[in-house]
């Protein structure tokens, strides 16, 4: 046991020192939530991005040539002088050390803390092929990824895209929009076939053909093809085919950045493994957003989420409990629009988990898909049709059993008043 | 913060400029009634009563840019 001798006048006026690594949503709405809840705490934020946070979830219309740079800013510099909070741009960490309650910085600055929160997200994957790092080919995550895709992309007349998930499909509403004829090259047999059936897939097909790109199925990108300057002039997919591009776009996924914690004692499992208040297994550390292995109150296990709303919220979350442990719980569904269509996508949840699903077209143009486990909503799709989003959220919220009555929800109208009451367990 | 006057109703106008000044917002920042407000009315000569967090003159970015009046 060690003894405090600080004077008690002046341990109350001590204030408390945070440091938060990422000014994502995630690192930013911490800080929000820290000053506005702990006016007197030293608040610190590091990025090793060139500027503070802008809006991630914008920057494909700023490519798309849609959005002008201004409004896509959230927090500008003076926010941060205004709020007193201490902002480190361009600074990488390189080093958590939880016996010292210490970070250092890549120029060998050593910052100590007593609460740190972890949002530092994750990295676009990169394609295991030949020439995957030549110039024209594009990975997306940060403004200035936008600022490059923007550029190279009004130049280029052809495009290759890789990536059938959420952020591939960003890469080919760029393309259409910038009148680049694009090549969407898949691996199985439809867009993000983990979520969505052929049916509903097949609807998100047509539209990319409408913007004129097309989707190539059962492909993929063995290799990039180079001319003399290094710049890529073809995709060469498994079979062979061969499709010229001077554009292309990679969206195989993300590499959650753990790799800062390696060594420490955090627990890491595919993420940095939080508990529901954000607190990792190291008591003065939490992480949010991205990053995190959280665990799901609703769906009674840990789960990942990788959206705007749930970052945000785990950001001011994880600040709650950083001051006061145990204060809130993060208790949200997720959700995850494509809007670049002249219908909208929703997809809600974890509508990749379940055992069971059901799913209906229900009127032209309209299709969703309920992903159920063990009679209960856990996540799903809607095109078309978002009105019933609200429902399906609050069957999830509220852990309702739908056995018996999956049926209903496919109905166009559908409201949880149409279910039978609960019964008491 | 300025108070909101109550009882206002929207509506959502698509718009074609967007102005460095405008305050945007994507459909996927906005909460669960705002969410469900902008879905019905995107599109449709339509009111419905004013989402907490959506303002007078914020554009929204659905499945086009849509400028908010609430009246
Ligand atoms: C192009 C694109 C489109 C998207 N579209 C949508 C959408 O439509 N709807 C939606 O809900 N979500 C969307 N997302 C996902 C959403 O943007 C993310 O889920 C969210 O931004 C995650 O926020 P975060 O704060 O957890 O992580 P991030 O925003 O990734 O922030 C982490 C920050 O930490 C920094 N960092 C990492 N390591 C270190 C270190 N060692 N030292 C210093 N700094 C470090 C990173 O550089 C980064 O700035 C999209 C993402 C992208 C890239």
């Amino acid at each position: 046991m060690t003894t405090d001798f600080t004077p008690e006048s002046e341990r109350l006026i001590m204030s408390d020192s945070y440091v938060i690594i990422g000014d994502g949503i995630a690192g930013a709405s911490a800080a929000e939530t820290l000053r506005q809840e702990a006016p007197d705490a030293d608040i610190t934020v590091i990025t090793d991005e060139g500027e503070s946070l802008y809006n991630r979830i914008l920057i494909k219309e700023y490519a798309k040539g849609k959005l002008p740079e201004a409004p896509i800013s959230i927090h500008d510099e003076s926010w941060y002088d205004d709020h007193d909070v201490d902002l480190r741009l361009d600074t990488v960490v390189v080093d958590v050390d939880v016996e010292s309650d210490e970070i250092r910085t890549h120029e060998g600055e050593t910052i100590g803390y007593d609460k740190l929160l972890l949002g530092i997200g994750g990295t676009p994957q990169q394609l295991p092929v030949e020439n995957a790092d030549a110039k024209g080919i594009h990975h997306f995550w940060t403004f200035q990824d936008a600022r490059k895709i923007k550029e190279s992309v009004e130049d280029a007349d052809r495009g290759a895209i890789v990536g059938a998930g959420l952020l591939g499909i960003d890469f080919a509403a760029i393309c259409g929009a910038q009148d680049v004829e694009a090549k969407y090259l898949m691996r199985g047999d439809s867009w993000w076939r983990y979520a969505l059936s052929n049916e509903g897939a097949e609807i998100m097909h047509e539209a990319m053909r409408e913007r004129g790109v097309e989707p190539v199925f059962d492909s993929g990108v063995d290799r990039f093809e180079v001319d003399d300057d290094g710049h890529v002039e073809a995709a060469v997919d498994p079979n062979g085919e061969r499709y010229e591009c001077d554009f292309a776009g990679v969206a195989i996924g993300l590499d959650l950045n753990t790799e800062l914690v390696e060594g420490t004692p955090i627990e890491v499992d595919d993420g940095i493994v939080v508990d529901e208040y954000m607190r990792t297994n190291v008591d003065n550390v939490f992480a949010a957003g991205d990053i995190t292995r959280f665990y799901d109150v609703l769906l009674g296990e840990q789960a990942q989420n990788g959206a705007w709303g749930s970052a945000k919220e785990q950001g001011t979350i994880a600040a709650r409990n950083m001051i006061d442990y145990e204060s809130e719980r993060f208790e949200w569904v997720s959700s995850y629009s494509i809007t670049h269509f002249d219908f909208p996508f929703l997809s809600f949840g974890h509508p990749t988990l379940g055992d069971d699903s059901v799913e209906a077209t229900t009127a032209e143009g309209e299709w969703r898909r309920v992903a159920l486990k063990d009679g209960k909503v856990v996540g799903g799709v809607l095109i078309g049709d978002l009105s019933p989003q609200s429902a399906f959220k609050k069957l999830m919220r509220e852990g309702r059993d739908v056995r018996g009555q999956t049926d209903l929800l496919m109905e166009p109208g559908f409201s949880v008043d149409d279910l039978a009451a609960p019964t008491e367990q | 913060m300025p108070i909101r006057e109550q009882g206002r109703r929207m509506r959502l106008r698509r718009t074609g400029t967007i102005l460095p000044e405008a305050r945007i917002r994507h459909y996927d920042e906005l909460g669960d009634d705002a969410q469900a407000t902008v879905a019905e009315l995107a599109g449709r000569p339509r009111t419905a009563a004013e989402a907490s967090d959506l303002e007078d003159g914020d554009v929204v970015k659905f499945t086009d840019y849509y400028v908010v009046r609430a009246r």
